[in-house]
């Protein structure tokens, strides 16, 4: 069985799946979109490359392109946004100590502006603090922080 | 032929494995990854991959604020009133790890606490005491259930007392009592009103009377003053006496002539003598 694939087949192809992309937003179809063009212009360039051939240059270079976003230009778009997110709004924020916290009880800092919806936090810490002094949020154990020297 | 079946099949492959690896997690969701059944991962909002065939996104779970409705409850005081109370609290997940795999269902975990916890802090409280610090119920019921939410990755923003109400035969008793209060107010306002009109109209009498006294002393100086200053004109012993007596006398008759019963008025021609008539002597 002879099947010829012209090398237009391969960009009007590469084409639609770009295309496809906008209405599926998987945001994969488009490199193999693109691959398939870039197939259009390696078949071009030459006619007599066998089909089983072409296809499967066809996966790996979109698997090639997929990779190479994920790996390299992904981390260098990275979405500072809080928005939503809780935990990262609030771990690595500096408060002052209001009340220090002792044996058996929850010391009190406050915020220079409510976070998560209060000002004054109960806080535990390793470090032994004074009133008045700057700490910076670790991590949140119920409506308690966990907090170190800032 | 052959190598073209395998090459299309591999394109398959790769087109599956992609499609079930690239993962898009819309802001204000988490997804918590399972790597062949075990907690692997949380994926952020945006594009992730998870690696195909091992892992799975076991649970999608939000990190917006979650409005939890605490169902109304029945809540006795320390002065076993029945009050009936339901809340509104709102939660946020921190972390959706400890969330999905620290409870099994943490809305009806926290629900139940809220209520339970509501109990326990109403319980020790007076009825009114309950009624009226709403601010003071809310503080203690975030503190007191912080540590039992630390371990499932949650904070509790705020908790909203919505109704705190007697139940029916408390509230029939409380308004009794107020309507009570208020008739022994009426009563009292009364009693304080009649007391307050009684003294004043004594002190009026007393005034009154004191001034009568007073005026019957000026009427007496007064006559006094008028005998002494008609002795003095006269000179004589008997005869201002006399004087004085014929001016009240004719006064007297003046009198009678202007009352509506009088008719007609016969004056003596002679007053000295029908004064001196009178007299029986001089």
């Amino acid at each position: 069985m002879e099947i010829e694939i012209l090398y237009w087949y391969w960009v009007v192809l590469g084409v639609m799946l770009m295309l496809s992309e906008i209405v599926l937003t998987t945001f994969f179809i488009l490199w193999f979109g693109l691959a398939a063009v870039i197939m259009g212009a390696l078949t071009y360039l030459f006619p007599d490359i066998e089909v089983s051939w072409q296809i499967l240059i066809w996966t790996v270079l979109s698997s090639a392109l997929a990779l190479f976003w994920f790996k390299f230009l992904k981390p260098l778009s990275i979405d500072k946004t809080k928005a939503g997110l809780s935990r990262e709004a609030i771990v690595g924020e500096v408060g002052q100590v209001i009340s220090v916290p002792r044996e058996g009880m929850r010391g009190k800092l406050r915020f220079p502006a409510p976070i998560l919806g209060a000002d004054e936090w109960m806080i535990m810490s390793q470090d032994s603090l004074a009133e008045g002094d700057r700490v910076r949020v670790k991590d949140v154990s119920g409506n308690s922080l966990i907090v170190e020297k800032a | 032929m052959g190598f073209l079946v395998v090459t299309v099949a591999v394109m398959l492959l790769v087109l599956f494995t992609f499609y079930s690896g690239v993962r898009l997690v819309p802001q204000g969701y988490k997804w918590v990854v399972q790597r062949l059944g075990k907690y692997h991962r949380t994926l952020p909002p945006g594009l992730n991959f998870i690696i195909p065939f091992v892992d799975t996104v076991a649970y999608k779970v939000t990190t917006k604020d979650i409005v939890l409705d605490i169902p109304s409850q029945e809540v006795i005081t320390r002065d076993n009133a029945v009050i009936i109370a339901n809340a509104v609290a709102y939660i946020n997940i921190l972390s959706p790890e400890k969330a999905v795999y620290g409870v099994e269902d943490y809305r009806i975990a926290i629900q139940t606490l809220v209520q339970t916890t509501l109990r326990s802090i109403v319980g020790e409280m007076d009825l009114d005491d309950a009624l009226s610090s709403r601010d003071k119920i809310k503080a203690h019921l975030k503190n007191s259930i912080s540590d039992d939410i630390s371990d499932w990755g949650i904070t509790l923003k705020t908790v909203e007392i919505q109704d705190i109400n007697p139940s029916g035969t408390m509230q029939s008793a409380m308004e009794e009592q107020a309507a009570a209060e208020r008739a022994r107010r009426a009563t009292v306002t009364r009693a304080d009103g009649d007391k307050q009109a009684a003294i004043l109209e004594a002190e009026g009498r007393l005034e009154a009377s004191r001034r009568d006294a007073e005026a019957q002393v000026v009427l007496a100086k007064a006559s006094q003053r008028s005998i002494e200053m008609v002795t003095a004109a006269i000179g004589e012993k008997e005869m201002p006496v006399v004087y004085l007596l014929g001016e009240k006398y004719i006064k007297s008759l003046e009198q009678i002539s202007k009352s509506q019963n009088g008719k007609t008025i016969v004056l003596p021609a002679d007053l000295p003598a029908a004064v001196k008539g009178m007299m029986g002597k001089l």
